[in-house]
């Protein structure tokens, strides 16, 4: 495990650098990105149980992604990590299933387009992403390891049960406490 | 609409993970499509997946893997955004459904139908539309098993309360049900049951050989 490399983007922000792949194909645009999320994804993916030569070839697909959808992202749905994170699951589904999941997913986020009110976009969406991982960094660490492996293994409640040697009424109970946590402290945004 | 039953927080977690079967995702999938509430949580919970991937570790990328990936630009060119899809309201709730195949309306019993939904099932869960005449009384059942339902017309009643369109019914083998349509209007609900369901009433033991639900 390398913890050196990958380091995270401030300036100019991943999101910022979207954009320019969007409007002018810039590859050093791509490079900063590349750098910044492949390994991250790829971590992920080998948490989720690819193998590290699979993982190696999906996070570059992902990456490849971001670059033919640049058009596709838009920064007041969310933050640039958070569409990686879409992206580098929709192509591990579709690598271990090849179902139609990722059309259902697409069009969840349609509805959210075409929808008139949002009562949270009287907020944007870098205040919201800020205010979720600040929630996030104030979880008990006993739920946030939940999370965690929610997330990034995609574990099912009853696999994080036995590896964590858990109930899973405790699984269960740690990861809905974790989210009305997170979300009670983004309630004051709407 | 007013939804008053939504999936749990864990659910809606292991969808937005990925880790949801198909069957259990269309479902979810159909409840979103009628619930803003639940898809604002998703795109909190979407948003701290993000996080946590940011934060995460890393593993490092091969040389040969990155120099593949830049030399690729060049022959990759970057997708134009289609126009979102114009979609009436009214349409919304059927959306997700509208991917899939349906089957023929089927006889399960008096005044129920079933109409089985093209999902793959090697993972066990079985989807498909159930229809019901206002009034029916299903008979009492166990699940041995999930069975989500999400209602997209007219309304059932059971122990844990009232479910009109858009709700999503979440049980598992810790209930008895014995549900029944409301007067007025034929029930349509989407079901992902994965399981089986065991009837425990005499008339539904006495019909189970033949429902097979």
């Amino acid at each position: 495990m390398d913890q050196s490399s990958g380091n995270a983007l401030t300036d100019p922000s991943p999101e910022q650098l979207i954009d320019l792949i969007a409007r002018s194909q810039d590859k050093t645009a791509f490079t900063i990105l590349f750098d910044a999320y492949a390994p991250r994804v790829k971590y992920f993916l080998i948490r989720n149980g690819a193998s590290s030569a699979s993982a190696d070839e999906l996070a570059q697909e992902a990456l490849l992604t971001v670059w033919r959808k640049a058009h596709y992202f838009s920064a007041d749905r969310g933050t640039a990590s958070s569409w990686i994170f879409t992206i580098a699951r929709n192509l591990r589904i579709d690598e271990t299933r090849r179902d139609k999941r990722a059309q259902l997913y697409a069009m969840v986020g349609e509805f959210d387009d075409i929808d008139p009110d949002r009562p949270d976009e009287l907020v944007s969406a870098t205040e919201h992403a800020k205010r979720v991982r600040s929630a996030m960094t104030q979880l008990p660490d006993d739920q946030l390891e939940v999370v965690k492996w929610s997330f990034v293994e995609g574990a099912a409640h009853s696999e994080i049960a036995e590896r964590l040697g858990l109930p899973l009424g405790t699984v269960k109970s740690r990861l809905r406490l974790a989210m009305r946590r997170m979300r009670k402290s983004l309630e004051d945004l709407a | 609409m007013t939804i008053v039953h939504h999936p749990s927080e864990e659910t809606l977690v292991t969808f937005v993970a990925g880790s949801l079967c198909e069957g259990n995702s269309l479902v979810v999938a159909t409840h979103l499509a009628h619930c803003n509430e639940c898809r604002s949580a998703i795109r909190d919970m979407t948003e701290l997946a993000g996080g946590i991937l940011e934060q995460g570790d890393v593993t490092e990328i091969t040389e040969a893997t990155r120099n593949a990936a830049l030399d690729k630009l060049d022959d990759t060119p970057i997708e134009a955004r289609p126009d979102p899809i114009a979609m009436a309201p009214a349409d919304r709730p059927l959306a997700p459904l509208s991917i899939y195949e349906g089957g023929k309306w089927q006889w399960v019993g008096p005044g129920v139908y079933r109409q089985f939904i093209d999902v793959p099932n090697d993972t066990g869960t079985r989807v498909f539309m159930l229809k019901a005449a206002p009034g029916t009384r299903l008979p009492d059942h166990r699940h041995v098993g999930t069975e989500w339902t999400c209602i997209l017309k007219g309304a059932f009643r059971h122990d844990h309360g009232r479910f009109g369109a858009g709700d999503f019914d979440e049980a598992d083998g810790r209930h008895d049900h014995n549900p029944f349509v409301e007067e007025g209007e034929a029930c349509i609900c989407l079901v992902a049951l994965n399981g089986h369901v065991e009837m425990t009433g005499w008339l539904g033991r006495l019909i189970q050989p033949f429902v097979r639900l």
